[in-house]
């Protein structure tokens, strides 16, 4: 049930993310996605194999359902889901996977939550602002390219996190 | 077990996000131009890497054989420098020689490696690892203990483009014997030690097996280096022979070499001009 109803808010955030690379282009500095999320709040149970192959497919998909270039999300994406229990030990420390845990927000925290999302996000976005620029683009633009979208990718990450956190599904283990 | 199983799991993983990647490169690389250009100078600069580290590896494990070329090349020119010292020493007791700077002057010479030779084409070429930063100058010549390699043709900052013996285009002035005739000597074009001294006058009389040097009538090779041995011969246009040369130097395996460059080169070079600036 759990499962079913993660999967379900997964494809619909998935859906969500593809009308955001299409129809919501404020600027060429601001690149939104809530892709490194998705991916971080993947169930712990899930193991590093599942991810890759979750952030693969899903990347994929951003990937052929918008006009970008096709397997830009996949290359930044797919670290992220190899780097993903890296960056949950780092930030939320072993006892998660002790206890067998899914992160959220009324669990851990909004301060190691927010953590946790940066990282992902700008792992993500070094990655994708990188091969979307070629070494074309300077510097300056790069990183305001970065700091912009890692800023509005945190807020609308939050939003995710909210919605694919187990408590506000109504399965919390406490 | 449990570590071992952790283990595992790490390996597949990692390896199953390298062919994710792989996978999504390969994809970017046909979505954008840019992108195409992007990833295939990324992934010659991990060839090259790649490649690179095998280079070192292999030469590491050659070090035995090189340390033993050395060794000989080493015994090989103390004794040449011994012979040297006895002539010079004989010459100023003769009186014939009163400045022994005059005898050693004339070359500066580089040490350098080969990092690329190409070998089976009839314009053959190669490239070493220093450049003008190092001292080399276009129009200098490559020797090794064995004999010469070629000729630099272009110089960058660290590295140089040099024209191989190997070459249909390269020619070199070529002595037979100690004091014998000089001619024009080639690569024959088929083996990577087999080379044609030219336009040796009938009337000189020569042995099969007698050692060809560089004649020093030219200003890119210093004189009586030795080249090879003379082989069979034929008479070309009923005037004069063309011998076959067995070279010292084989290009097979090929790794250390010498630049030399003639310090008197811009001299003579302005001479030459003058000369012909005069015949215009």
């Amino acid at each position: 049930m759990k499962d079913t109803r993660f999967l379900i808010h997964f494809l619909i955030l998935l859906l969500v993310q593809v009308c955001i690379a299409n129809f919501f282009r404020l600027s060429q500095y601001v690149m939104l996605s809530i892709l490194p999320a998705m991916i971080l709040l993947i169930p712990i149970k899930r193991g590093t194999v599942a991810a890759l192959f979750i952030a693969f497919a899903t990347g994929l998909a951003v990937d052929l359902l918008s006009d970008g270039l096709t397997g830009l999300n996949v290359l930044a994406l797919v670290p992220v889901a190899f780097c993903r229990l890296g960056i949950i030990r780092l930030v939320f420390g072993d006892e998660v996977f002790a206890r067998k845990e899914d992160i959220s927000i009324p669990r851990q925290g909004l301060w190691k939550m927010s953590v946790a999302i940066i990282m992902a996000q700008s792992l993500f976005l070094i990655i994708y602002i990188w091969a979307d620029g070629a070494g074309t683009r300077p510097l300056w633009f790069s990183g305001l390219r970065f700091a912009a979208s890692l800023a509005g990718g945190y807020l609308l990450s939050l939003l995710v996190a909210g919605i694919l956190a187990p408590e506000r599904t109504g399965v919390a283990r406490r | 077990m449990v570590d071992e199983r952790k283990t595992w799991a790490k390996v597949i993983s990692t390896v199953v996000f390298i062919l994710m990647e792989i996978a999504a490169l390969s994809m970017l690389k046909h979505s954008g131009s840019l992108q195409d250009i992007w990833v295939t100078k990324a992934s010659h600069r991990v060839m090259a890497w790649v490649w690179g580290g095998f280079d070192s590896i292999g030469h590491y494990f050659s070090l035995r054989t090189e340390n033993e070329k050395l060794a000989a090349e080493n015994a090989m020119l103390t004794e040449s420098l011994r012979r040297s010292q006895d002539k010079v020493q004989k010459a100023m007791e003769n009186g014939l020689l009163t400045d022994t700077t005059m005898v050693f002057a004339g070359y500066d010479h580089v040490p350098a490696s080969i990092v690329k030779i190409s070998r089976n084409k009839q314009h053959n070429y190669f490239i070493l690892n220093k450049g003008y930063e190092d001292g080399v100058r276009p129009q200098s010549g490559v020797i090794t203990a064995s004999g010469i390699v070629g000729i630099v043709d272009a110089v960058e900052k660290h590295y140089s483009y040099g024209l191989s013996f190997m070459n249909t285009g390269v020619s070199i002035s070529a002595r037979l014997g100690n004091e014998g005739a000089v001619g024009p000597l080639t690569w024959d074009g088929i083996s990577m030690d087999g080379a044609v001294l030219r336009d040796i006058p009938l009337q000189y009389k020569y042995a099969p097996g007698d050692t060809v040097w560089t004649s020093g009538s030219s200003i890119l090779f210093p004189p009586d280096i030795p080249l090879g041995i003379a082989g069979s011969s034929k008479v070309v246009n009923g005037a004069v022979n063309e011998i076959q040369v067995d070279l010292f130097q084989s290009f097979t395996a090929l790794r250390y070499v010498t630049v030399v460059s003639n310090a008197g080169r811009e001299e003579i070079m302005y001479l030459e001009n003058l000369e012909n600036e005069g015949e215009e």
